[in-house]
């Protein structure tokens, strides 16, 4: 496959159980530690080798929010006194199980 | 009462000279005031307020005669001038309304060309004319004028750039009510006095005080809570005292969990959550005194083998009966501040024939005695862990016994702050052959002897031994404990007085223990306020002792506690955290109540502890401005509000 030779694509796709795509950095992608092993190249996953990563059990929503926290992340690294994210409180639980799911 | 005398009692309630009085008596009609002012209190307000207006006027205004009203209604902030004109105005208005009716519908059209003025239309034709004039030459002088020149060339292009429209907004805008004016709001219509608060209402006009307010507060509504942007200088100073020094953003699943317990009151269930991550949700909804009756619920799941409420304080009697029924599978019981937990649901845990192996309760004082044997008799021989603390009304010796010969395959025991327990509890433990980690806390005084073979019989056994409120013991127990322990990864030994930097140096000296990870010797030194310096023979872990300590463990060492033992010396420590020192395991470090610890000591401690993450130095006086890397908590400290970040 032409992915897995060249070096690492920079984005990588994640798609949600209900067909919604968001195309993020890989390196923010790589915050969720279940994300980081399905990308990891020695693994030979199917994700690993095309860059996308599907979840059936999360909704569009929850893995925008997802998605959004990455990026969150991201921006805040290395910094200090970091403000909290705003969640909103009836996707909290959802967002825990998924939160928990993905390791992050 | 007298009127004059009102008022100078009321004067010098409020310490006012009796001097000003005089011009009170022009006041028309005393009585009028003073007699509806009941109270004291009131009454002196009043007059004070009198008095005081009185000398504000005669301070700064020069006037003309006046009549004692206008003065009083001046000094209410009603102006005498005004109302007379409105009457006049009234008057006016009246007859031109008379007139106008007479007149029938003569001139609606005239009427209508104005719309802009109707509050004007009760005006005579010539007046109207006047006025016209007046106004046509104010706006062609506002058409000259260098403001209007600027607004029309702001606002070329747009539909309102016509000439005319600037020139009358312009002079509505001039003609608004200066601050002190009255003028009527233009939501209630009630007359007020213009101050430079008052706000614009909706059509332009101004608003009184109260509708100001009302306006004012409706904007604040609308507006988006602003969020705090940054975490106050007080939640990280909360966070840096639980240790918590984070670089970068909390996890996803920290972060929900948070939110979840923010609005834990509006969660039904919790659906299938994993597990471990409702423990942390008990924690921090324990740690919000959140853990209800109600919230209680959420917890309780008939699959899972577990339960750990860390405040039970808020549950009832029949909240913790209710746990044993929905959740038959239970084998680990953790109820903290159970202070409801009675007998009766004792008995229910022993008729259900719940297969409990770790059981840990706090506060449970409700349950008596007889209860505490039939538990150790009926679940004794399943029991693994047993913990329990704060009783002090239970749990006497006679109980212990029953629990050393009941429980025999315990690998577990921690009895901490249990009142009634004393020295025959101790030989009776001694038995429980199969305990690998012990941890006693004792109230009552007890004979050194009987911890002596308490230890001897079980030490060879014990990976972790933690022995607080031993004030008595002396260097005979660190001497068994050389000479039993030999898996000990976790030793507890403080709160002594009696015990010798020479038998600490013994004890760690050829120990054939491996090295400890966990050790914790605060608060061992003699305390003697006649004498402050301690005998010459150092008492506690001293110098040599804490030296030995590190020789022996330093390569393994983990956590160390060593708070006030107070021989340690300045050089020992350059010695022990000194160059080419190296403790890649040590975490954690308390060292509060070392004085001799200063900036280059706790710079030092930095250098040789490359995993170190939290240094714990309260009373560290000479700890001013050490230089703490990046994600180190250093608490206490004289300088404990900005920490300085820097990287090694």
């Amino acid at each position: 496959m032409s992915s897995s030779e060249s070096p690492q694509a920079e984005y990588v796709t994640l798609v949600s159980g209900d067909g919604f795509e968001f195309i993020i950095p890989r390196s923010t992608a790589c915050v969720s530690g279940t994300i980081r092993r399905m990308l990891d190249t020695s693994s030979k996953f199917s994700e690993a080798l095309s860059g996308r990563c599907v979840f059936e059990n999360l909704s569009g929503v929850v893995l925008e929010k997802v998605c959004e926290y990455f990026c969150y992340n991201e921006k805040n690294k290395d910094q200090t006194n970091v403000p909290d994210m705003d969640i909103p409180p009836e996707l909290c639980l959802e967002l825990l199980m998924a939160a928990d799911y993905l390791d992050t | 009462m007298d009127y004059e005398q009102f008022l100078v009692v009321a004067a010098k309630e409020h310490g006012l000279g009796t001097g000003n009085l005089h011009f009170v008596h022009l006041f028309p009609s005393p009585e009028g005031v003073a007699g509806a002012c009941t109270s004291p209190k009131t009454r002196g307000r009043v007059a004070a307020k009198f008095l005081a207006a009185n000398r504000r006027q005669t301070r700064n205004q020069i006037r003309g005669p006046h009549s004692a009203l206008t003065d009083f209604l001046a000094s209410n902030n009603i102006s005498a001038a005004q109302i007379h004109e409105d009457y006049q105005r009234r008057l006016r208005e009246a007859e031109t309304q008379a007139n106008a009716e007479q007149q029938g519908d003569a001139e609606p059209e005239h009427a209508a060309d104005n719309d802009e003025y109707e509050d004007d239309a009760g005006e005579r034709p010539d007046e109207r004319r006047k006025r016209k004039r007046k106004e046509a030459a104010t706006l062609a002088k506002i058409k000259q004028s260098k403001e209007f020149a600027r607004r029309k060339a702001r606002r070329i292009g747009e539909p309102d750039d016509d000439d005319d429209f600037i020139a009358r907004e312009m002079m509505r805008e001039r003609s608004r009510p200066l601050p002190g004016q009255l003028e009527n709001c233009e939501i209630c219509s009630k007359r007020f006095t213009v101050t430079p608060y008052s706000k614009t209402g909706p059509n332009g006009g101004l608003l009184c005080a109260k509708c100001s307010k009302e306006l004012a507060d409706k904007e604040k509504k609308s507006e988006p809570k602003k969020r705090g942007p940054r975490t106050s200088r007080r939640q990280n100073q909360s966070d840096l005292l639980d240790g918590i020094v984070q670089d970068g953003a909390l996890s996803l699943v920290e972060m929900c969990t948070k939110k979840v317990a923010d609005n834990i009151n509006d969660i039904e269930e919790f659906g299938d959550l994993p597990w471990q991550l409702l423990r942390r949700l008990s924690q921090i909804l324990s740690k919000r005194r959140a853990l209800t009756p109600r919230t209680l619920n959420l917890f309780l799941r008939p699959n899972l083998d577990f339960i750990d409420i860390y405040d039970s304080g808020k549950l009832e009697t029949d909240d913790f009966q209710k746990i044993f029924t929905f959740m038959p599978a239970l084998t680990h019981v953790n109820l903290r501040f159970a202070g409801q937990l009675k007998d009766r649901v004792i008995d229910y845990i022993l008729d259900r024939n719940l297969k409990i192996k770790h059981l840990q309760l706090d506060a449970a004082n409700l349950v008596s005695d007889t209860r505490w044997r039939q538990v150790f008799q009926k679940l004794g021989s399943q029991l693994e862990t047993l913990r329990l603390s704060n009783l002090d009304f239970s749990l006497d010796d006679d109980t212990v016994e029953v629990m050393s010969r009941s429980c025999l395959g315990l690998r577990r025991l921690k009895l901490a702050h249990c009142w009634k327990m004393s020295d025959r509890s101790l030989q009776a433990i001694s038995s429980l052959q199969s305990l690998e980690q012990l941890s006693l806390q004792l109230i009552s005084e007890t004979k050194t002897e009987n911890l002596l073979e308490l230890v001897s019989s079980l030490g060879s056994g014990l990976r972790t031994l933690s022995l607080q409120g031993f004030p008595l013991a002396d260097d005979r127990l660190l001497e068994v404990i050389h000479d039993n322990c030999k898996v000990l990864s976790k030793l507890r030994f403080s709160d002594n007085s009696h015990c010798t930097d020479r038998g600490f140096v013994k004890l760690f000296e050829n120990w054939s223990n491996p090295p400890l990870e966990f050790a914790d010797f605060s608060s061992t030194r003699d305390v003697d306020n006649s004498n402050p310096d301690g005998p010459t023979d150092a008492i506690g872990l001293a110098s040599n002792g804490f030296n030995a300590l590190m020789r022996h463990s330093g390569s393994m060492i983990r956590k160390l506690r060593i708070a006030s033992c107070r021989h340690i010396s300045y050089a020992t420590f350059e010695e022990v955290f000194g160059q080419g020192k190296s403790y890649p395991h040590l975490r954690e470090l308390d060292v509060s109540f070392h004085t001799v610890m200063d900036d280059y000591l706790v710079g030092r401690i930095f250098r040789c502890c490359p995993a170190i993450q939290k240094v714990v130095a309260f009373a560290c006086f000479n700890v001013r401005d050490a230089r703490v890397p990046k994600g180190v908590a250093l608490i206490g400290g004289l300088r404990a509000q900005d920490p300085i970040l820097v990287q090694i």
